[in-house]
């Protein structure tokens, strides 16, 4: 099932690539740089999609103590940080050539920043605690805290002046070419395979890990 | 504005290195796991819920009994022996 899952996945990033470095238009004001695009947004789109798992998972976790409940959340929550990396590093070197600096404090690069911060001290906390049991439910509460950073993070170029551009999708006024949503829609969905590929090989590998430990 | 194919090749590169690496984290944990938790094949040992049905375990189970002390029934034996 899982190795599938990777087949799908990898005829879709196929896909995605070619939509993005090769169908989507040159972009007329930033010029081909602006195909970073195709790869920052659907990648900060998974660390999302990954925290609020981590979310739903964590409550799961401390309603019915159920351990695949926390399999998922610690399988979720290591993808994310993993996505959340690629999102700040490719905005960073998106931002070079835009911005003419690879980092400024601003509130979007500064928020993202600290979500990436608070969920690698959900994974060392984690691997700090021995009694697996009391690691699970320290992660679990602190999974659920954490996740109040994702909207911060999501409207801080609304609430907030930044030299970071608001959203481009979901605003008022005119649309963005057929052809670029188009792009962006097939690179969100082929990410968002390999997000449940990961964490079905990670849930997998973590009930190895258990069943080794046992 | 210049093109800066050098930066989107960056990024996508960048990108590429670090999923690969993590599939291949995963993939390589994953064999060890399975490899562990797999029971050793042809060590000739019995275990209450494997069939060792292959006949070189069979072999060296009949080698090792003859090579060493020689067996006696076990309704003969006496229960401190």
């Amino acid at each position: 099932m899982i190795r599938v899952l990777g087949v799908v996945t990898v005829v879709a990033l196929a896909a995605g690539l070619v939509a993005g470095l090769g169908l989507a238009p040159r972009e007329a004001t930033q010029g081909n740089v602006q195909r970073i695009m195709y790869l920052h947004v659907p990648s900060v789109w998974v660390a999302y999609l990954a925290f609020a798992v981590v979310f739903v998972a964590s409550i799961a976790y401390l309603a019915k103590r159920a351990d695949a409940a926390d399999r998922l959340a610690h399988a979720s929550a290591e993808v994310g940080v993993v996505f959340t990396g690629i999102t700040i590093a490719t905005g960073s070197i998106w931002g070079k050539p835009t911005w003419g600096i690879w980092w400024t404090w601003d509130a979007r690069l500064t928020s993202v920043s600290i979500l990436f911060v608070m969920y690698l001290g959900y994974l060392l906390l984690r691997g700090m605690i021995e009694d697996r049991e009391r690691g699970a439910r320290y992660a679990a509460v602190l999974g659920i805290v954490a996740a109040f950073n994702i909207p911060l993070v999501h409207f801080s170029v609304i609430w907030w002046r930044t030299l970071h551009q608001p959203p481009s999708l979901m605003k008022p006024g005119p649309a963005m070419p057929r052809v670029i949503v188009t792009a962006l829609l097939v690179n969100f969905v082929a990410f968002s395979l390999l997000y449940a590929y990961f964490v079905a090989k990670r849930v997998h590998l973590l009930q190895l890990e258990a069943e080794a430990a046992s | 504005m210049p093109d800066n194919w050098s930066f989107v090749l960056a990024a996508y590169g960048l990108a590429a290195v670090v999923l690969l690496g993590y599939w291949r984290m995963l993939a390589r944990r994953e064999k060890d796991l399975e490899g562990q938790s797999a029971p050793p094949s042809g060590s000739g040992q019995i275990t209450p819920g494997s069939h060792t049905t292959s006949a070189k375990a069979g072999e060296r189970s009949h080698a090792s009994s003859i090579a060493g002390h020689p067996r006696s029934a076990p309704a003969s034996r006496h229960p401190l022996q």
